[in-house]
């Protein structure tokens, strides 16, 4: 791929906080259009930073992330609101405003095309607001447009804060543990929907996941983080025990192993 | 033991002067008897001016100092505010909150005279103090997730505000403003006896005259506009909140 196909390229990326140890430690990968990468990694390893800091909501110490070739790291205010139009992101805690209804939820992700005014009075575009309607009957949310979002399930407000995300039309979605909550089945709907939108919309997504089982299955494309560095960069076939074992540690990589093995011995003999 | 003890030579040193106390039981009586005998009609155009005023002072400056309290209040908001505003921002409310009332009455009346006007100024800047206080602490213990989520969406600032902040703590804010509507009408009964207008005035001029038939007129028409200002409030707060 070309450069200026790429969505997001991360350049030596280093986050440190104050006189601390790096948390990201000169990370570098790219991302090319239509790109699922599922980031893997134990708590701590910096998962969660990497993501905050594409989106400049955590500042990085040194190095450079470029997003469909705009430097990021380098932009005024008014230059990372625009920038940050093209980049959704879904927050581990769903990150909606309670005591707004859903419709007032999924239009936030159109505030960043929308004058203060506009805002004020609750009038928005009407292409954003009729946009807005098609994702949350996409989401299978129809007819809660006007219930305020603390009367929904964790399921659902995990669905407004995905239909708020790709209200903005980004080129590239940024999720942070869609599944941390959910159930196993539940968990599978909601990466089989992300799966999907991305395909519909041509996206690409880097999504943080904890469970291992559920990256492989879903993404096409694993990056393993461990201690700030990138210590594993390819498909699922390639993600051996050994790696996982250096990502892990030893008895985390036996559960996974013993789980993923329990699924095929089913199959299998 | 070292307490009670106390107490009683504290209570031995209180100058307890039995003549006087007599001598004001009678005066006592002349008052309470001027209570039960209430004369709304002698003074009426007084009275009804007085309030008239009085209930203007308060909702012009409670409106005005809830509408003031916003920009004051998120920039004393450590979490917001950049570190010279929220300093200026959190020393201005400092200063509003200082003096009581009755100071700052005293102190607008010498620069704008009898009236009113002075009985605005003085409530408008106690409402500020208070509600921008209060929305201060409000903004700073939100919940950071859905600003961070506008953040991330390219919103601009007054938009974050708008949509992340806001919601959060208007609620509380309506509530208090409410509160505080209350406070100012019998703060302005109060500072009209500086000069500073409102029923106030009216009040000290019935009791320079002994006309205390009037002043228990004045005393229940307060008393009844508080309790129904009361009911007025329970009922906007649970349409409101």
């Amino acid at each position: 791929m070309s450069a200026p196909d790429l969505v997001l390229e991360v350049d030596g990326l280093v986050v440190r906080y104050g006189d601390g140890p790096d948390v990201l430690d000169d990370l570098s990968f790219s991302m090319g259009p239509r790109e699922i990468v599922g980031l893997i990694g134990a708590s701590g390893a910096g998962k969660s930073t990497l993501l905050r800091a594409v989106q400049r909501l955590v500042e990085p110490t040194a190095g450079s992330v470029r997003l469909a070739g705009t430097e990021l790291t380098t932009l005024g205010a008014g230059g990372l609101r625009d920038a940050r139009r093209h980049m959704g992101m879904i927050f581990q805690e769903h990150a909606l405003v309670d005591r707004l209804t859903v419709m007032e939820n999924v239009l936030c992700g159109a505030l960043g095309r929308t004058s203060f005014w506009r805002a004020l009075r609750r009038t928005f575009d009407p292409v954003d607001v009729a946009h807005a309607f098609e994702l949350l009957e996409r989401m299978g949310l129809s007819g809660l447009e006007d219930r305020r979002c603390d009367e929904l399930s964790g399921g659902q407000r995990q669905r407004v804060g995905i239909a708020r995300a790709l209200l903005q039309n980004p080129k590239l979605l940024l999720v942070d543990e869609p599944t941390a909550s959910l159930d196993p089945a539940a968990s599978a709907r909601i990466m089989t929907l992300i799966s999907e939108l991305c395909v519909e919309g041509g996206l690409s997504a880097l999504i943080n996941l904890h469970d291992v089982p559920l990256a492989r299955r879903f993404c096409p494309r694993i990056l393993a983080l461990h201690e700030g560095r990138i210590a594993f960069d390819g498909p699922p076939s390639e993600l051996t025990d050994a790696v996982l074992t250096e990502v892990y540690g030893e008895e985390a990589v036996e559960a996974h192993v013993a789980v993923g093995r329990g699924a095929k011995d089913d199959h299998g003999d | 033991m070292l307490a009670a003890f106390y107490g009683v030579v504290a209570a031995w040193t209180v100058d307890v002067d039995g003549a006087r106390i007599a001598e004001g039981a009678a005066r006592a009586a002349d008052f309470f008897g001027g209570w039960l005998r209430p004369d709304f009609m002698t003074r009426w155009a007084d009275i009804r001016e007085g309030l008239v005023e009085s209930v203007a002072m308060t909702v012009v400056a409670t409106a005005a100092g809830f509408l003031l309290s916003v920009p004051f209040g998120l920039g004393a908001s450590k979490n917001l505010a950049p570190g010279p505003i929220y300093a200026a921002c959190r020393g201005a409310l400092a200063v509003f909150r200082a003096f009581h009332e009755i100071l700052v009455a005293i102190l607008f009346v010498a620069m704008f005279g009898f009236g009113g006007f002075a009985g605005v100024m003085t409530l408008g800047v106690a409402t500020v103090g208070f509600l921008g206080k209060l929305l201060a602490e409000a903004v700073e213990e939100i919940d950071p997730g859905p600003l961070d989520a506008l953040t991330a969406a390219g919103a601009t600032w007054a938009c974050r505000i708008m949509y992340g902040v806001l919601p959060q703590v208007m609620p509380r804010i309506l509530g208090l403003t409410l509160y505080r509507l209350d406070i100012n009408f019998r703060e302005s009964a109060i500072i009209g006896l500086v000069g500073a207008g409102g029923i106030g005035a009216t009040l000290i001029t019935a009791f320079a005259r002994y006309e205390f038939e009037s002043v228990s007129a004045i005393l229940i028409l307060i008393i009844s506009m508080l309790f129904g200002a009361e009911l007025l409030s329970s009922r906007l707060r649970r349409r409101l909140l």
